[in-house]
């Protein structure tokens, strides 16, 4: 730190400040044209930019944020793939989004045969126990074999090789799921009336609050597993030197094979809220979910796993409100499609103002002898 | 840990005519080392003379060209590390290397991954803490925010809690101040003393033979030298042969 | 360096997205402004066409401007169908593409040539989907006319290619006022000499819509969402614009991105406003999003929803979310039309379709398809004669003056007039209302609750 205050400011230095600094103008002036809509509409300052802007209802404003952190713990969740395989092997596997595609897909096939056979309407959350069941072991096979077939023999070689064969193995996957089961989009059955219906004296959805709760499980279960159990030592060991881990005994191979069963079956998990939630899904469906989960993972901070589920929740949030909260009052058109956008330029804002992401640490050199 | 005195008769880990290659270099040519139970040993070499070779090779890291690696009487060339470690073979890595992002309960814990007797990986944690005291201390804090010889200090822990035959300790004065070195020798005699066999890799002769029993001493992948640690400190080929080898830096070991 | 290597990555994804997402809009402002002038000075040319006596020259169509193309004896005539044949929207090309199959074999021969299809094209419903498939059709020197495109966003950049190279184009499929005129006598932007259609001006579809939520539900405010394709946004537009002349009030018009799922962002903008109605003309996947997600928004609980032809199939109307909902679309009860060329009606059709794929339609532009494709093989006879050597003598610009000229055709979809900007459409729009549930979708589609003819 003391290093760094000392070094003279280069020019790209000051470049970085003037964008960090228009960055949080903008933020700044869009968050309090904003503010000043919702205290009335009519004021200069809320007109200043915008004269149509109307603002949003207390109601509204909560549904944005209530479906931003449903879809921001569904990236979460795929995050924590990306963000394990980056810690252990260092590299980005980018069709850990297509892991997610898979999990929803199984989820399509096997609620659809329950359905069918009655059980679907029956027993519910019976049902849905067996797609999770179902879903998670497909998508961590997945992810295994993948591991096995494709990376395996990559290991030790430059970084960017297996990165490109991620990208490869992703079209592999998306084009497989064409082929078995065609390019139309397909849905999942009708879910129950109470979780279509709004809850709680917060009025959210009942599939909002189950995708909440369960990726919230989901997260606990897998910190216990990464931070209690002697597998979990042994990734993080691996993760941080596997040559030490394997004169501890551990046998590194078997340990990365753990990492990505366990990265899948988050993945899986992820597929089947988002099939509740939406109910519908199509071979490209893990393609944008799965670069903002990156993008989640590098926000949060690569390698850290609460990071990657914050990392979630704050690109899920700023690209449902943002929109709407900083767009809208400074007066740029058709905002809404700019959703993704306003993921992306979190990641963007965040790495300026933060290199390491949220939470990542750094440490010191002599660390990394 | 036994207070047994040293059995001559059959060594507890042995290399007999031990070639080995990394790629096409030649490191080691028929090495002979025998390491008894109870002994504290020295392998003495400058850079690039085989003394990291020698280590991988009784790891099963490396396997030899020619030869054979004995535990206990039994012929383990081309095992796996795990095998080795799981039959008390461990090694105190060069810079000790913990997890430093781990806390040092769960170093210690890493150390005796391949255990699953419980009780006795409890007491063992008890008996560390009876080495080092310190260590008790630091247990929840990360490994990387210790000082140096704290570090060493869980180093050793972490390998005496695989439960340990022969403890292998690759280069222990490196990279430490000279107070630390001090240090860590006199960790390195205390253990020695409570029963632990010890085979230790190091450059600086002084020290090492200060507290072995013996030592060799290795030149461009050639034993040259096989004596008493007395013996060897009053002769003067080992101050010949060894300037010889560290002089040579361009090749990394 | 680990680090520096993730950040540089990740900050080159994020721009490259910001890349692509702009670089959408650019294409679309370029093809736009570009193809409308190209094709002009072969229209003035045009009127001195019939006036060309020559010996050998049969009595046909056409000055020879656009050049003439040859068809050897015992060779077929070229022509091609581009349509959504796979994808989301497969549902509505599919059924043009066996439009025109089935047209070509009820017409017959011109003048003794059997007329060949080639292999079905797929336009993608997507403006680099047509691209990449006009580039394939004009390739073939021999090709005189196409059937298609099924979407307005692949006509955009498929119009452009394919009249250039003196080839007509026909669509049973495109909506979009941009690829013909406002009907007041201005082209629209991306309209091309040589571009016809059979199905209607989505001026008159937004106009039905809008005078059935202001005259029959008697709503005054309304919202409308589009995708950013042309026939969504010039469709979406087209209501905009008749619901404010009818009276009403536009509390808000927005986009959605294709992909997108999360929908409670836009529906919150638009809820903002608090519309009585949401007009929603796009596509599936996104269709579904947002009918299924309006109704918890706060603000939209109690809006009607309503849509138009490109969502008004059998697989929509089968969703639950669905149920209750408004479609526009074109008026479907072909009755006892005849198409003058082949002597067929929509029944005849309807049996043979069923009999052949096992299913009936699931999409509404069929007839448009067999209509678009009837045309063009009475403008090729038209405009063609067989020569002493038995060769198939076919002008090209003659093919565009037979269509030019088409006035009073009795087609499956009605009377048939070509406007001087391509339209030929029988611009009957009805609105159905989705009775609900799986086992209504059929009888959903013709549960009409609204006619509109101009």
């Amino acid at each position: 730190m003391r290093a760094r205050l000392l070094r003279p400011r280069t020019r790209v230095d000051w470049f970085l400040t003037v964008i960090r600094v228009a960055v949080l103008i903008v933020l700044a002036v869009g968050f309090a044209a904003f503010i000043a809509q919702e205290i009335n509409p009519d004021n200069p300052f809320a007109q200043w930019a915008n004269p149509d802007a109307t603002g949003l209802t207390g109601a509204q404003f909560r549904g944005l944020v209530v479906s931003g952190i449903a879809q921001g713990s569904m990236y979460g969740l795929i995050a924590l793939g990306y963000s394990m395989v980056y810690g252990v092997l260092g590299f980005i596997n980018f069709a850990h989004g297509e892991v997610f595609m898979v999990g929803a897909m199984t989820g399509m096939i096997t609620s659809n045969k329950l359905a069918d056979a009655g059980l679907w309407e029956s027993n519910f959350i019976g049902s849905l126990v067996f797609i999770v069941v179902v879903s998670i072991i497909v998508s961590s096979l997945t992810a295994v074999i993948m591991e096995r077939v494709a990376y395996r023999p990559l290991r030790g070689s430059p970084r960017l090789i297996p990165l490109i064969t991620s990208i490869g193995v992703s079209f592999f996957l998306q084009n497989a799921s064409v082929v078995l089961l065609g390019p139309a989009s397909k849905s999942y059955p009708d879910v129950p009336d109470w979780l279509k219906a709004k809850h709680t004296f917060l009025q959210i959805e009942g599939a909002k609050i189950l995708v909440v709760v369960v990726a919230a499980l989901s997260m606990a279960a897998l910190w216990y597993y990464v931070d209690r159990t002697k597998t979990g030592k042994a990734m993080r060991a691996v993760a941080e030197d596997a040559e030490i881990a394997a004169l501890m005994g551990i046998d590194v191979n078997r340990t990365i094979v753990k990492v990505f069963a366990v990265g899948g079956a988050m993945a899986g998990m992820a597929g089947i809220l988002w099939g509740i939630l939406f109910r519908s899904v199509i071979h490209t469906t893990g393609f944008l979910p799965g670069i903002k989960a990156f993008s989640a993972a590098v926000v949060g901070g690569i390698g850290h796993l609460g990071g990657a589920m914050a990392g979630g929740l704050s690109i899920g949030v700023a690209e449902s409100v943002g929109p709407l909260l900083i767009l809208e009052p400074l007066g740029v058109s058709g905002v809404s499609q700019l959703r993704d956008a306003v993921a992306f330029s979190m990641l963007i804002i965040v790495l300026l103002v933060k290199p390491a992401g949220l939470f990542g640490e750094r440490l010191p050199a002599e660390d990394r002898t | 840990m036994s207070q047994d005195p040293p059995d001559r008769a059959v060594p507890l880990l042995e290399m007999r005519k031990v070639n080995a290659h990394y790629g096409a270099v030649h490191a080691l040519r028929d090495v002979n080392l025998s390491i008894y139970a109870g002994e504290l040993v020295c392998l003495l070499g400058g850079n690039a003379s085989g003394k990291s070779t020698t280590l991988k090779t009784l790891l099963g890291m490396l396997t030899p060209t020619s030869g054979e690696v004995v535990l206990d009487g039994e012929v383990v060339n081309g095992r796996p590390t795990s095998y080795l470690v799981a039959r008390g073979v461990t090694m105190v890595p060069e810079n000790r290397r913990l997890f430093k992002r781990l806390t040092v309960r769960e170093n210690l814990q890493l150390g005796a991954y391949l255990r699953k007797d419980s009780d006795a990986v409890a007491s063992d944690l008890e008996r560390v803490f009876e080495l080092f005291p310190r260590v008790k201390e630091r247990l929840g804090q990360k490994a990387g925010t210790l000082s140096g010889g704290e570090q060493q200090m869980v180093a050793i822990g972490r390998a005496l809690m695989s439960q340990p035959r022969v403890l292998l300790m690759d280069e222990p004065s490196m990279g430490l101040a000279p107070t630390l070195v001090q240090q860590n020798f006199e960790l390195i005699s205390q253990i020695h003393e409570a029963g632990m066999t010890v085979f230790m890799v190091e450059q600086n002769a002084n020290m090492a033979l200060g507290i072995a029993d013996r030592g060799w001493v290795l030149q461009t992948g050639r034993v040259v030298l096989d004596d008493t640690a007395e013996a060897l400190l009053a002769n003067p080929a080992l101050r010949t042969s060894y300037l010889g080898g560290g002089k040579d830096d361009s090749d990394s070991s | 360096m680990k680090r520096k290597l993730l950040t540089l990555v990740a900050a080159l994804f994020a721009l490259s997205l910001f890349a692509a997402a702009c670089g959408g809009d650019g294409d679309d402002a370029e093809t736009t402004t570009a193809p409308a002038a190209t094709e002009a000075p072969a229209a003035t040319e045009a009127p001195a066409a019939t006036e060309t006596p020559e010996d050998e020259m049969m009595d046909h169509l056409g000055d020879g401007s656009l050049g003439v193309v040859s068809v050897e004896s015992g060779g077929a005539v070229q022509i091609r169908s581009l349509n959504a044949i796979t994808g989301d929207v497969a549902f509505f090309g599919l059924p043009l593409e066996r439009a025109v199959m089935l047209a070509i074999e009820d017409y017959g021969p011109v003048h003794g040539f059997d007329v060949d299809l080639g292999t079905g094209l797929d336009d993608l419903c997507s403006n680099d989907g047509g691209q990449a498939a006009a580039q394939i059709i004009v390739a073939d020197e021999d090709v005189l006319g196409v059937i298609g495109t099924s979407c307005s966003g692949a006509a955009v950049a498929a119009a452009p290619l394919i009249t250039n190279a003196g080839m007509v184009l026909i669509s049973g499929g495109n909506t979009s006022p941009a690829l013909t005129s406002d009907l007041a006598g201005t082209p629209g932007d991306n309209y091309n000499v040589g571009y016809y259609r059979t199905a209607h001006n989505d001026l008159f579809q937004g106009a039905a819509m809008a005078k059935f939520v202001f005259g029959e539900l008697g709503l005054t405010t309304a919202a409308a969402i589009h995708d950013g394709d042309p026939y969504t946004q010039g469709l979406a537009q087209a209501f905009a614009d008749a619901f404010e002349a009818e009276g009403g009030t536009m509390t808000g018009f927005s986009a959605v991105n294709k992909e997108d799922t999360d929908m409670v962002p836009v529906l919150t903008e638009i809820a903002a406003g608090g519309p009585e109605a949401l007009f929603f003309p796009i596509f599936q996947p996104a269709g579904d999003f947002i009918a299924d997600q309006a109704p918890g928004v706060s603000g939209l609980e109690n809006t009607v929803l309503l849509a138009a032809d490109g969502l008004l199939n059998t697989n929509y109307l089968a969703l639950s979310q669905t149920a209750g909902m408004y479609f526009s679309g074109p008026d479907t009860r072909f009755g006892e039309n005849v198409n003058q060329s082949t002597g067929k009606t929509a029944q005849d059709f309807l049996a043979v379709y069923e009999e052949r794929w096992g299913e009936s339609p699931a999409a509404p532009f069929w007839a448009h398809g067999y209509d678009a494709t009837t045309l063009l093989l009475d403008a090729i006879a038209a405009a063609s004669y067989v020569d002493a050597d038995g060769n198939l003598q076919v002008d090209r610009q003659g093919i565009r003056d037979h269509l030019n000229s088409v006035e009073g055709y009795s087609g499956l979809i009605g009377t048939i007039n070509c406007d001087d900007f391509g339209d030929c459409g029988a611009a009957r729009i009805t609105v159905v209302q989705n009775i609900g549930g799986e086992d209504n979708a059929e009888a959903s589609m013709d549960n009409v609750v609204f006619s509109f003819a101009p």
